[in-house]
């Protein structure tokens, strides 16, 4: 009996051996040596939760050299062969500039808050470096983190909590006399060592719009995507206003949308907050999950969302205000309308890959049919890439990564449910190449390169 | 109203009901020569359809029997088979009955075929089982421990003692399983009175219903129903325990009923008291203390905000089987629970410092039964509840407390308070409940002669529901809406029996209505004045459902059900939530579910000393339009408010299947096994729902000796083992993934032992129970450690005879 399961165990282990050989021969071998002129591209996939593309399912990744990205013939599987990172609803993940480590922090979950990193080493191998940390105390389990672009050191986290302040008129028990004051917002910014694995600095803050937006019931409701100025001396905080209606204190869905809207404060000590508005957009500037503004040129530029006017790309200047004499309409620059940037990335000659939406887009599986543009920072100009097939179910909202390599960018193309390709966009001169192929699994989809 | 209802409760002691014949009620004890009770030996009236078993103590009793003189048959492999002529003559007629000791030679064939009550639902055609509390009752056993070791059932729990608790019935979950007590939906008494309040001694016995639920259990139950059936006994009767164990879990319970056996005039009570500090050890990947930079390091740390208490009584006044009455009853039902909130539904590096959860119902209630009514075959039960029920949430402590249980430190070595000022990301919150409740409970039927039988049932509950916060303004208080739901639900039902009860069938219809009504006040533009803005939405919908059983052979029985089910949408679905941004979706429909089961019920073959049945059901559900949230998208990601939408299909296909062996009488062995696929389906594509224990075993072992240390004395040894296959709290990845565990509930296996002693009066017992022996890591839900080893000691006194 003994004897038989040894065998058994061994004839296994045997097969094991045959069958991983086997599977790593065919289209995933990865050669180091490879790497030495190139870097590493990581491919993000979502899995289907419940409902196909909401991502739920969990986030793996794999990667593969630069070079055999830009390979049409090859071939990788995140979905079968990946690395599933540990976070309970679709992760937040950031790479080094490099490529050579991947920065996570867990969203929501029993670890959520949890701060990791892992050295990439090709494929599905990702070894956990560092020691564990958690911002959840500070910023909570579901954290709204962005890695600043100051060579990797620091992470910076976001939170806000906005409570109703009435006064009473001395009588607490009668309500008809009861007036609403405003909302006191209160923010939480956190940053982090992200080479040393700790805690910079936590400030808390309250949030103040002008007396009379107050007045009127906006408050600052969502904030998010921290980004550092060319100084280093300033972070600026995306932020999504909501109204209520002042007379019931009850959420009030038809207000005017006000002015695009910015939270400055200093840095590193994340005091002294003030919002400064823009002239040019409307709505929000929180993003969604991937980030939202770039430093270039000592300036920094910022996409809105929810804009009734479509989707603008702002400047905030080395003053730290909105620089309103530029104006930068998707519409106007793309000849659409209705225009929604879901996510986008410059390269470092002020050209950029944008992740779009607009009125022609079709209705997919899981939301509107998305769309990539190259936009030119300083002239203003944006143009449909066309080179990349777009389906109805090719859908960009959870789209995180862009690899900015000179002047490329990597990204990745595959409607929900069906197999797509690593695209290279040369911003200089449009040159669109396809690579490797991404083979994709039921009701889920890719959300970037890293 | 209330005149006239004081005219027929009047009418109801004064009408004389001479016109009906008179019957009276036959109890007594079987002992053996030498004192010693008979246990579970049939009693049978010869020549009528009355019998019965008696109990453990050898106690028996018989009801409506006509006054008459008849021949009282005894029999049990136990004894030498008896038959004594008796005379019923007045209401109450008492005997004890002496008889022999069977000889070894003639035990061999001697059977027993009174049929218990469980075996006569379990042989319904329904997937069912009864869950007989009575021996649990005596040792430390929560009510929710017992149904987890039932076939097909799975407990979810999200910490120790009163914590809360998700039933699974054959894979489906949440509101598709309902609860009643009684009949009355759980949901009126609220959650001080609940599976983790009362203790099994309260409790005669619980049915559980998979896919296919009778009329007479009246609620919109998708998946099945969970019936705790309270102890209707009248004989007067006295028992008492007090348990104490680890974690400083004190539980003391009392119940008793006095019965003037002249006037029928009983009096019932019973009390309740629970409490534990769940203090329990926890570790793993969120316990840990955070130093200097945000350090971790990791502890093993004692629950230190996660106490419980629970109290709470029943009394009950009335009269018991006279002429007029099997049983009109009305009493009061009051409860209360305060449960401490150690952590949301995962263990996170921040647990909770003094966030708890308190309710409380005071419940009035009235009870009539009557068998026979005005003419033979006529019963009718009548079941009301009223009264108000209330729940509170507080969470005010803003500093950021620590596994150790001490306040937490920050980054720069400071005690610090969270952003959010409480201890649940959310702010702080002083939220109040109050509900006023009241639920009817009518089941009429009517058996044309012995084989055919029809119901007819009707539920009507209602809850009007209001919400403050003590943390809110007034003004935001007032503008804050409330919800009244009424739901009225209907059945008929036809029972039929035929070849000599061999094929039994019942066949079944329900209507649903539900009215959910929403008053949002609102400032009137004209007038400036605060106006009630009334929407309300009306839900009628219909299911119907049979049940077959037939016999193949007298102990293989066939066993087969169907139902078409409805869940009614619950008031935030039609109406959303304000605080989650939920709007209203009135056009919303129920969801609906083709439930199947077609089972097996073979023995209970006896050879010699061995006796032997085995159960085992394939069940199919079938759900369509599940209900849920939308998925974000760009388009809704900031319009700030969502609805509840009809979303996709969804399956459920398993085995379940059950093995009892017993020995003489005295080894006892129980073997369960549940197995199923839950799948989804949204448009087109199918996945396997995640975060579902697929595979579950459970397994007991009893066995009883006499006369240890002294005469007639017993004691019972037992050995629970629970087994709950790997599943994953993620859906299934590909074949060749890595990371995988992170997100995996490992295999458990955890097993319980215990003694109880029956002292020779038969008057005290005392049990002692250790779980979770092997003191291993369990969990429900991902990371959310459940007790480890604990000791309890029960002590039981009861009495049969004042």
């Amino acid at each position: 009996m003994k004897l038989s399961y040894l065998n058994y165990k061994t004839l296994a282990g045997i097969l094991l051996t045959i069958g991983l050989n086997t599977a790593c021969t065919d289209d995933n071998e990865i050669d180091p040596e490879q790497v030495e002129d190139g870097r590493w591209i990581t491919v993000a996939a979502a899995r289907m939760g419940d409902n196909p593309g909401d991502g739920n399912g969990g986030t793996l990744i794999y990667s593969l050299s630069s070079e055999d990205a830009k390979d049409p013939t090859f071939s990788i599987a995140p979905f079968d062969n990946g690395f599933i990172v540990p976070s309970n609803r679709t992760a937040r993940l950031q790479s080094s500039e490099d490529g050579n480590t991947i920065f996570n922090i867990s969203y929501a979950g029993d670890t959520g808050g949890n701060y990791s990193k892992y050295t990439v080493e090709g494929g599905q191998d990702f070894v956990k470096t560092g020691t564990e940390i958690s911002i959840a105390p500070y910023v909570g389990s579901a954290p709204r983190w962005i890695k600043l672009f100051d060579g990797d050191q620091t992470g910076s986290a976001v939170y806000v909590s906005a409570e109703a302040q009435f006064d009473d008129n001395g009588t607490p028990d009668d309500a008809s006399d009861d007036v609403y004051l405003r909302h006191e917002a209160t923010m939480g910014v956190v940053t982090l060592d992200l080479v040393n694995s700790s805690i910079n600095e936590f400030q808390e803050s309250s949030l103040k719009l002008t007396d009379e937006e107050e007045a009127q019931g906006y408050y600052i409701s969502r904030i998010d995507m921290p980004t550092l100025n060319t100084a280093g001396d300033k972070l600026y905080i995306g932020a999504r206003l909501s109204k209520v209606d002042p007379a019931t204190g009850e959420s009030d869905r038809n207000g005017e949308i006000l002015g695009s809207k910015t939270i400055v404060l200093d840095y590193p000590s994340l005091l002294n907050p003030t919002v400064i508005t823009s002239a040019v957009g409307h709505g929000n500037t929180n993003g969604y999950r991937s980030i939202n503004s770039f430093e270039y040129n000592g300036s920094v530029y910022q996409a809105n969302q929810g804009d009734p006017n479509g989707s603008h790309i702002l400047k905030i200047d080395a003053n730290n205000q909105y620089d309103d004499s530029y104006v930068f309409s998707l519409d106007d620059a793309l000849g659409t309308q209705e225009s929604y940037i879901l996510a986008w990335r410059p390269a470092s000659n002020g050209k950029a890959v944008v992740a779009y939406r607009d009125a022609t887009s079709a209705e997919g599986v899981a939301g509107a049919q998305g769309f990539f543009a190259l936009v030119d920072l300083e002239a203003k100009t944006a143009q449909k890439i066309t080179d990349i097939p777009y389906e109805a179910d090719f859908y960009l909202f959870q789209y995180q990564g862009f690899v900015a390599n000179g002047s490329e960018i990597y990204l990745t193309q595959a409607p929900v449910g069906k197999n797509g390709n690593i695209y290279v966009v040369d911003t200089e001169t449009g040159e669109v190449t396809k690579g490797a192929e991404l083979v994709n699994v039921e009701g889920s989809h890719f959300i970037g390169a890293f | 109203m209330f005149r006239n209802l004081v005219l027929i409760v009047v009418g109801m002691f004064i009408i004389p009901l001479e016109m009906y014949a008179q019957t009276g009620t036959l109890s007594g004890q079987i002992l053996f020569e030498d004192g010693q009770p008979v246990a579970y030996a049939t009693i049978n009236l010869a020549k009528t359809k009355n019998h019965t078993l008696t109990s453990e103590n050898g106690w028996f009793e018989l009801t409506n029997i006509p006054y008459g003189n008849y021949q009282l048959e005894i029999s049990s492999i136990e004894i030498d088979n008896k038959v004594q002529q008796i005379k019923v003559n007045s209401a109450s007629n008492k005997l004890n009955i002496k008889v022999k000791k069977a000889e070894a030679s003639v035990l061999s064939e001697v059977t027993v075929e009174g049929a218990s009550v469980k075996r006569e639902i379990e042989t319904k055609g329904f997937s069912v089982n009864v869950v007989e509390t009575k021996e649990a009752s005596l040792r430390s056993i929560q009510t929710n421990e017992l149904l987890n070791t039932t076939v097909g059932v799975k407990i979810r729990q999200n910490g120790g003692l009163g914590s809360n608790v998700s039933y699974s019935l054959n894979g489906l979950s949440g509101s598709s399983v309902r609860i009643f007590i009684d009949g009355i939906p759980i949901s009126t008494y609220g959650n001080s009175f609940n599976l983790n309040s009362i203790p099994p001694s309260m409790i005669k016995q619980i049915e559980v219903y998979k896919g296919v639920v009778p009329g007479h259990l009246s609620d919109d139950a998708l998946g099945g129903a969970i019936n705790i059936v309270l102890h209707k006994e009248t004989k007067t009767n006295f028992n008492a325990s007090v348990s104490y164990g680890s974690f400083n879990t004190f539980q003391a319970s009392a119940n008793g009923l006095y019965r003037f056996d002249d006037s029928g005039f009983t009096v019932k009570a019973s009390i309740f008291h629970n409490y534990s500090d769940n203090d329990y050890k926890v570790s793993g990947r969120s316990v840990v203390v955070t130093g200097l930079g945000g350090v971790q390091t990791p502890i093993t740390a004692r629950r230190f905000n996660d106490a419980y208490r629970s109290t709470g009584g029943m009394t009950q006044i009335g009269f018991t089987n006279v002429k007029w009455a099997d049983q009109f009853l009305i009493g009061v039902t009051g409860s209360s629970d305060y449960k401490e909130v150690q952590h949301g539904a995962f263990m996170t590096i921040i647990p909770y410092k003094d966030r708890f959860l308190e309710s409380d119902a005071m419940l009035g209630n009235l009870t009539y039964a009557k068998k026979d009514l005005f003419i033979k075959g006529l019963d009718i039960n009548i079941n009301g509840l009223y009264g108000k029920r209330n729940r509170s949430v507080s969470d005010t402590v803003s500093w950021a407390y620590s596994w150790n249980g001490e306040r937490a430190t920050d980054f720069r070595g400071n005690e610090y308070q969270y952003s959010w000022r409480s201890q649940q990301e959310g702010g702080p919150t002083l939220s109040q409940i109050n509900r006023t409740v009241g639920s009817v409970r009518t089941g009429l039927s009517y058996s044309f002669n012995k084989d055919h039988k029809i119901l007819f049932n009707h539920v009507y509950s209602s809850i009007d529901r209001e919400d403050s916060d003590a943390l809110r303004s007034v003004l935001e208080n007032t503008f804050r809406g409330t919800r009244d739901l009424t739901k009225n639900i209907l059945s008929a039902t036809y029972e039929m029996k035929a070849l000599d009860e061999r094929f039994k069938a019942n066949v079944f219809g329900k209507f649903y209505q539900q009215n959910t009504v929403n008053i949002d006040p609102e400032i009137d533009e004209e007038s400036n004045e605060i106006v009630d803005d009334i929407t309300s939405a009306n839900v009628k919908d219909n299911g119907y459902g049979f049940t077959l059983s037939y016999a193949l052979l007298p102990k293989v029985i066939i066993l087969t059900s169907a139902e078409k089910a409805i869940r009614l949408p619950n008031e935030s679905e039609v109406f959303g939530n304000d605080g989650d941004n939920v709007v209203a979706n009135p056009s919303i429909r129920p969801e609906l579910s083709h439930n199947y089961n077609l089972g097996f019920k073979i023995g209970t073959f006896s050879y010699k000393k061995h006796d032997f049945t085995i159960t085992t059901n394939f069940f199919a559900r079938n759900i369509k339009d599940r209900i849920g949230l939308p998925i974000e998208t760009s388009l809704n990601v900031n319009d700030e408010t969502i609805l509840y939408e009809n979303q996709g299909n969804g399956t459920s296909k398993g085995i379940e299947a059950q093995f009892e062996y017993e020995y003489n009488n005295n080894f006892g062995l129980n073997f369960n096994l549940s197995r199923f696929d839950l799948k989804v389906i949204n448009r087109g594509v199918e996945i396997d729902v995640p975060n579902t224990p697929f595979f579950t075993m459970n397994g007991s072992l009893r066995y009883s000796l006499k006369n240890l240390i002294q005469e007639d004395s017993r004691l019972n040894l037992f050995y629970t083992m629970y087994f709950t296959d790997e599943f994953s709290y993620l859906v299934r990845q590909g074949t060749n993934t890595v990371g995988d565990d992170f997100f995996k509930i490992p295999t458990q296996i955890s097993q319980d032992l215990g003694f109880s002693y029956v002292f020779p009066s038969n008057e005290f017992v005392v049990s002692f129970d250790v779980k979770n022996v092997f003191d291993k890591p369990v969990y429900d839900n991902l990371s959310v450690q459940k007790p480890g080893r604990a000791f309890y000691l029960k002590i039981n006194y009861r009495i049969n005879k004042f």
